[in-house]
């Protein structure tokens, strides 16, 4: 076990963990956060995306060691409201089936929007083809990231 | 008028309860079923009694409860029904009858409350109730104003509903239900991801448990060296669950938390004995043909189809956690039938059913695996050895590697072709798997009348061999039928092109003139543009299926040559749309599952063993492929029909006709061997 140091949704956070231990355990099972959701465990299906410095990335393929310096953002803190566009975009058009897939679907929109304001139906897949959504929502949460994106660009 | 057996309490101090029983229900004398509950502030609380596993059905009734309460949907507090069969009658959430169920208990209930809020505010002011309405959560009258329902609370729980004329607010008056602009009740928590699924429900001090599973289908332990494991810092216990009374059966290890029981299952030394260690689903398709009848009842034109196994794969792993104590015990567990779950843990402890609490946790995703309960009596096995809650939690590849699939399945059809082009009859030979998850599926009349559902003007017959599962099956989104309609509608499609036929035509010729198939047909025939020619290097594909109370008629277009599906066009006949955003949805993720499915989805078996254990290899679809889909919604008199797995047939036929462009579809997936 070995102590760690994350800076999660703006607080700082001391876990106690084995090191190789992934980072989706530690903000599961340590902090609490299960708006981040273990789908596969091995990098595949998108459950847990959450960003790492800003950046989409896997939480269940990196280790708590590798995460202590990084500035990490989960579904929880992707705004202090529940209203950061992308959420606002995916209740107006009702993206959601179970949701299961869907806090990690908005993390991975969020990364893309922020650095393209503005996004094609090319550059939508290309960011969200590695997120799997069982219920098919697809067509919903294509619609809902052109929504979100006109949203920020609106209030810009 | 509602029936006498609407039964009204009044509960606490004033508050007004309404229940009535639900009608699927035969229970001696009255059992209150309490769907609607206000307070003496006026709060209206609705008891949802089916679990919601993305279908919506928590929408649909805080929809019903606000449109016959005269309130909006935010007013009503939703709370999820506990396993509790004996209250609630069936609480499973299968054969799409969820909303068709409840719509008039739920309804019943609200709009008693309200008549008798309606009545109370009369008397008092001794006008006559026909002078009265409800709205925005008060009763008016013309000259007496208004008294909001926290007035009138305690007056109309007194009353005798017996003397209460209920009526419900016609569909013409409706301002919530059927309309576009209602989304899903849970979307704020949803979005924000503040929704606690099963996996979520761990509570604080328990336990997790990650089992070892059988390495081949039927294997079960024979030593077990678990000294290593039990050394391991947060390792709590090892236990043998012994099938079936422990479930699949399996060595469990628990540990303080997720990851420290993880990594301790792969230091588990255990031996297997038993089982099928050289199966191989190629050979179980070679054994279905092998079923096959000697001979054809009819000759003419003959096409065999192959259909593989699948998963349900839902996003949520199975997990179940139980906290058993002498006394009794608590399961938290995402489900698809809680009451069923109470009635099994009783039994496996030998409580009276009293002593169990199920708390129905969100579902992430269901599709027919979580009617079973063999998660529940893992987690359950666990807590009762070690007294703490313990969560037993699935790996991705536990769930795609130990699920109940739906059944492979070899389908020969034979037509005879009329001078027309037309066929003037049909032969069906099936052969495939029980469902060993409900043994009764091992009647071939009841696998025929789940599968077929012909609904085209040809004679014939349809007949059914079983042969014995290999490996457990189970219900998967329309069960047989899903099978059965792609196998009969892209024969259909080969008979049309081989005669030059237009597609649309010759279902139309074979549907009745004024039949709800026709109807939607039509519709979709229009709103895909079924007149103008396909564009150049596209192709089409239709299909209709009519079940579950509902008709739908799907069109599909695609590029065959880049395999893309670019459009699929649906118009479904549901009798009434109480939520349409809804109905929509359940479409298009019927259609998302026809995609997958038909483009290369499928579990096949090697060495014994499922060889795909995750999304990289179960190839889900992907946003990328991922067609527009449109659903329109016909106007309908008839009643409310069921929805969730109506699309999923005819989806996978008219997608997998659209790709196949010109050639004869032969199976599932489509360009690949099946099994
Ligand atoms: S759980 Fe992280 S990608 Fe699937
Ligand atoms: S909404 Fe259920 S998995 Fe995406």
């Amino acid at each position: 076990m070995a102590r760690y140091l994350l800076r999660v949704n703006g607080e700082r956070h001391e876990v106690d963990v084995e090191a190789d231990t992934p980072l989706l355990w530690v903000l599961r099972d340590e902090l609490g956060l299960t708006g981040v959701k273990y789908g596969c465990g091995v990098g595949l299906c998108g459950a847990c995306t959450s960003h790492v410095d800003g950046q989409a990335a896997r939480p269940c393929v990196r280790t708590a060691a590798d995460s202590a310096r990084a500035r990490i953002t989960t579904i929880e803190g992707l705004s202090r409201d529940g209203d950061h566009p992308v959420q606002r975009a995916w209740r107006e058009l009702d993206v959601a089936q179970c949701g299961y897939c869907q806090p990690g679907q908005m993390m991975a929109a969020a990364a893309l929007l922020a650095r393209d304001p503005d996004p094609d139906d090319e550059a939508i897949s290309e960011a969200l083809r590695d997120n799997v959504c069982r219920c098919g929502t697809y067509p919903r949460i294509r619609a809902a990231v052109r929504r979100a994106a006109r949203i920020m660009r609106e209030e810009r | 008028m509602i029936s006498r057996r609407t039964l009204l309490r009044g509960a606490g101090a004033g508050a007004l309860m309404v229940a009535v029983p639900i009608p699927a229900l035969a229970v001696e004398g009255l059992v209150p079923n309490v769907f609607v509950r206000l307070d003496d502030a006026g709060r209206i609380t609705a008891t949802v009694p089916k679990p919601d596993s993305g279908q919506g059905v928590r929408t649909v009734v805080a929809l019903m409860v606000a449109e016959e309460l005269a309130v909006e949907v935010g007013d009503v507090t939703l709370e999820q029904a506990p396993g509790d069969s004996a209250k609630y009658g069936s609480q499973s959430v299968s054969n799409s009858t969820s909303v068709r169920q409840l719509s008039t208990p739920i309804r019943t209930a609200a709009a008693t409350a309200r008549c008798l809020l309606v009545t109370a505010a009369a008397q008092r002011w001794r006008v006559p109730v026909s002078e009265c309405t409800a709205k925005d959560g008060a009763v008016r009258h013309p000259r007496r104003g208004r008294l909001p329902y926290r007035a009138l609370v305690r007056a109309a729980a007194a009353l005798d509903p017996a003397t209460v004329p209920v009526t419900l607010i016609p569909q013409d008056q409706w301002r919530l239900l059927g309309k576009t602009r209602a989304g899903r009740v849970d979307a704020r928590t949803i979005s924000t991801g503040r929704v606690k699924y099963g996996i979520d429900s761990r509570p604080a001090g328990g336990l997790v448990a990650v089992v070892a599973r059988p390495p081949w289908i039927g294997a079960v332990p024979d030593t077990i060296d678990d000294s290593a494991t039990r050394a391991i810092p947060g390792v709590v216990d090892v236990i043998t669950l012994a099938a079936p009374a422990d479930g699949q059966g399996g060595v469990a290890v628990l540990a303080r938390s997720t990851y420290q029981a993880l990594k301790a299952r792969d230091t588990l030394k255990i031996t297997w004995r038993g089982g099928t260690p050289a199966a191989d689903s190629r050979a179980w398709l070679a054994d279905l043909h092998a079923a096959l009848p000697a001979q054809s009842p009819i000759t003419g034109l003959q096409r065999t189809f192959e259909m593989p196994l699948l998963a349900h794969a839902p996003m949520e792993p199975m997990n179940a956690t139980a906290h058993v104590r002498p006394d009794g015990a608590t399961i938290w567990v995402p489900t698809q039938d809680p009451g069923r779950i109470q009635t099994l843990v009783a039994q496996q402890l030998g409580l009276p059913a009293t002593a169990v609490r199920v708390e129905a946790a969100a579902s992430g995703g269901a599709f027919g695996r979580r009617i079973e309960t063999d998660q529940v009596q893992e987690a359950v096995a666990c807590s009762r050895r070690v007294g703490v809650p313990v969560q037993v939690l699935w790996t991705r590849a536990d769930d795609m590697r130990h699920d109940s699939y739906r059944p492979m399945s070899v389908h020969r059809l034979t037509a005879e072709i009329g001078q027309d082009g037309l066929p003037v009859r049909r032969a069906h030979e099936v052969v495939t798997w029980p469902l060993t998850v409900l043994p009764i599926f091992s009647n071939p009349a009841l696998i025929k009348a789940s599968g077929d559902h012909f609904p085209y003007a040809v004679p014939g017959e349809v007949t059914v061999t079983v042969r014995p599962a290999p490996l457990r099956t189970g219900f998967w989104r329309s069960v047989y039928s899903g099978q059965f309609a792609y196998a009969e509608e892209n024969f259909l499609s080969e008979i049309g092109r081989r005669a030059g036929l237009d597609q649309v035509a010759l279902r139309r010729t074979l549907l009745p003139a004024t039949s709800r198939l026709r109807n939607v047909l039509d519709t979709v025939a229009d709103r895909a543009g079924w007149s103008r020619p396909p564009a150049p290097g596209t192709a089409r594909g239709v299909a209709c299926l009519e079940e579950y109370g509902s008709a739908i008629a799907v069109i599909a277009v695609a590029d065959p040559a880049a395999r893309r599906v670019l459009r699929v066009h649906a118009a479904v006949d549901v009798g009434v749309a109480l939520h349409p955003s809804g109905v929509r949805a359940q479409v298009e993720g019927c259609v998302s599952d026809a995609l997958s499915t038909v483009l290369g989805a499928q579990i096949t078996v090697r060495d014994g063993h499922v060889a795909e254990s995750s999304f990289g290899d179960f190839t889900w679809a992907r946003i990328d492929q991922s067609p527009d889909v449109d659903v329109t919604i016909v106007p309908s008199d008839a009643p409310l029909g069921g929805l969730g797995e109506l699309a999923y047939p005819p989806a996978a036929a008219a997608i997998s006709a659209a790709l196949a462009g010109d050639t004869p579809v032969t199976g599932m997936p489509i360009g690949t061997d099946v099994g």
